[in-house]
């Protein structure tokens, strides 16, 4: 009687193991990063890093996870907001722990497979290495990769997951950046009312003043804001005047080439109702503002791109006040309001 | 007669079995694995490398230096019938640090399972190749959080130093003014990553029951008076991302090593 209860017992012990064991192995189920046939072709190479269901909940919760800050209180999310298409909504430039202020505005998260170089500079140069940069940032998240490896080595609910998203299980920094990497990819905004008129789907138009605008766009401004990613991936010095109090020399930074001075890159243009303020410090809060800056704004800092020079040597995009109207009307059709709200990228 | 007869057998038997025993071992290698140790010892022309210690270059300038690293990968063994070995990929990076220095001033770097051959030639890259990097995160394991912990990773732009000079330096116009190298590549624009081969005196035998050692020396010196020399009154002081200055110091880099000698033990 002992016995049989004793291997009854024992018999439910080790069911209920198995059981667990197999809850918490790598059992990879692959997901599809879309290609958008406006798109031009995925830059970043998914056969190192095929994203895993496991995999992108793991980048999520890690995207989300205070302790990849030294306060543990600054996640990603912090400056990241997806309302605001993944910016710090109204903030000029952020701010991190300990009261550190930053020098740049928060860029929109979306379509980051589709490009090569990140950061206002082009200061990382490929997608799973772009993390290192806020979390080591003193005036961002102030952290070590070293130390959120052993703080998520600690923690119950990260050693299941790294087991259910990598086949070695380990928490190490090449698997909490693939991690990151496999959430930040899926982060596909392509179904806007401009995307659908172009891929003629569910019959949208757009309004006469939002043709006009894409017309003018395409004759003043698609040079730069190439591609229906609305980046040409160049840096340029737009001409901004420069604030003192940060003096950021832009793209001066990386490679100290005098070429480079107030160079940072053309942003894509998706999403833009939603990410002001503009720029890369955040000086202008409407796009009203821009258009006027490109219009009679742009001052001789001594390196501004060629391309916005007029034939008589002034500076500048000359705009009438129908063609700023109508460009801001075309602007606001790309807003992807699915993405805006995809619960796949909410935090709950 | 007869035992000329017999000690001619069995000199022939002793040729025959010496020949066979030769074939058997060139056969018994397939499969078979072995240790190498790798000793990186740092020196300054006919000096041993020291912290803190003066020494003179070029131009009547002096230095003394805090901090000596630098990063090597990429190693790869060549045999005696041409054949190419190189060390698995996600393990062939290694920061030689002067810290971590044994009392003989020797870094060792321990390669495991390395496939038994008659090796001839060794050959590493300084630094990180363009290959590596493309691969982001895939394959780097602890690298990162190593690279970290040694101060050998960028953290306002994504890469690794290949070359950390942290000191001093004095010339005819200054006194213990700082003297930084911290470089690398900076992303595809600039590639400061260079290969470096060299012949090994003699053959290093790698077998199950060894555990041979490559002593290589690093002349500093080399490094501002190698193939170029540089003056650090001249911009050479603070070498960080310029495309000339840190192009240089590479070079100048790959220059620095030779193989003092090799033991089979």
């Amino acid at each position: 009687m002992k016995i049989k209860f004793l291997l009854v017992l024992g018999g439910i012990l080790c069911f209920s193991c198995t059981k667990n064991d197999a809850e918490i192995a790598y059992q990879p189920v692959f997901l599809t990063v879309e290609q958008p046939s406006n798109f031009p072709e995925i830059v970043y190479n998914l056969e190192n890093n095929p994203v895993t269901e496991a995999g992108f909940q793991l980048g999520k919760s890690l995207f989300y996870e205070g302790k990849l800050s030294a306060n543990n209180a600054i996640p990603c999310a912090f400056c990241h907001e997806q309302a605001f298409a993944f910016t710090h909504h109204g903030h000029t430039v952020s701010h991190g722990v300990n009261g550190g202020i930053g020098t740049r505005n928060a860029q929109p998260m979306q379509n980051l497979a589709y490009q090569g170089e990140f950061m206002w500079d082009g200061a990382a140069t490929h997608l799973d290495f772009q993390p290192v940069i806020p979390i080591t940032s003193e005036l961002e998240m102030g952290e070590t990769v070293s130390n959120v490896v052993s703080k998520l080595q600690a923690d119950s609910y990260y050693q299941n997951q790294f087991k259910m998203a990598f086949e070695d299980g380990e928490i190490n920094s090449e698997n909490l950046l693939k991690a990151l990497s496999q959430f930040m990819v899926m982060m596909v905004s392509s179904n806007s009312t401009y995307d659908k008129y172009v891929r003629e789907e569910e019959q949208v138009t757009l309004t006469q003043v939002e043709l006009d605008g894409l017309a003018t766009f395409n004759n003043k401004c698609a040079s730069c804001h190439a591609t229906d990613l609305f980046t040409d991936h160049s840096f340029r010095n737009n001409g901004l005047s420069i604030n003192p109090r940060l003096n950021d020399v832009g793209r001066f930074a990386v490679f100290e080439n005098p070429d480079d001075i107030y160079k940072f890159k053309v942003p894509s243009l998706r999403n833009i109702a939603v990410t002001a303020p503009y720029m890369h410090d955040g000086r202008f809060a409407t796009l009203e503002a821009v258009m006027d800056f490109y219009d009679s704004g742009m001052v001789d800092n001594g390196n501004v791109d060629a391309i916005l020079q007029r034939e008589d040597g002034t500076l500048g995009i000359t705009l009438s006040s129908y063609e700023k109207e109508s460009i801001i009307a075309f602007l606001n059709t790309l807003t992807d309001n699915e993405f805006l709200t995809d619960e796949r990228f909410s935090e709950f | 007669m007869k035992i000329l007869k017999i000690s001619f057998a069995l000199l022939i038997c002793a040729i025959v079995s010496s020949c066979s025993n030769d074939d058997d071992n060139t056969e018994d290698l397939s499969g078979q694995t072995g240790e190498l140790i790798i000793k990186f010892d740092n020196g300054v022309g006919d000096q041993d490398f020291i912290f803190d210690t003066s020494y003179s270059k070029s131009n009547n300038e002096t230095y003394k230096l805090s901090t000596l690293k630098y990063l090597v990968s990429n190693i790869t063994l060549t045999d005696t019938e041409g054949n190419e070995y190189m060390y698995p990929s996600e393990k062939n990076v290694f920061i030689i640090s002067e810290a971590n220095a044994n009392n003989a001033g020797e870094i060792y770097v321990t390669l495991e399972d390395v496939d038994a051959a008659d090796y001839t030639s060794i050959s590493f890259g300084v630094g990180i190749d363009q290959g590596r990097y493309a691969l982001g995160a895939d394959g780097q394991g602890d690298f990162l959080t190593t690279a970290e912990a040694e101060g050998m990773m960028w953290s306002w732009a994504t890469g690794y130093r290949f070359t950390r000079i942290d000191g001093t330096y004095s010339s005819s116009t200054v006194t213990d003014e700082a003297l930084n190298i911290h470089m690398g590549s900076v992303g595809t624009s600039i590639d400061n990553y260079r290969e470096v081969t060299l012949s090994l005196p003699n053959t290093v035998l790698i077998r199950e029951d060894k555990s041979p050692q490559i002593h290589v020396v690093a002349d500093i010196a080399k490094l501002f008076d190698g193939t170029t020399s540089v003056s650090f009154d001249d911009g050479y002081a603070q070498v960080h991302v310029d495309e000339t200055t840190t192009g240089v110091i590479a070079n100048n880099a790959a220059d620095m090593f030779s193989v003092h000698h090799v033991h089979n033990e």
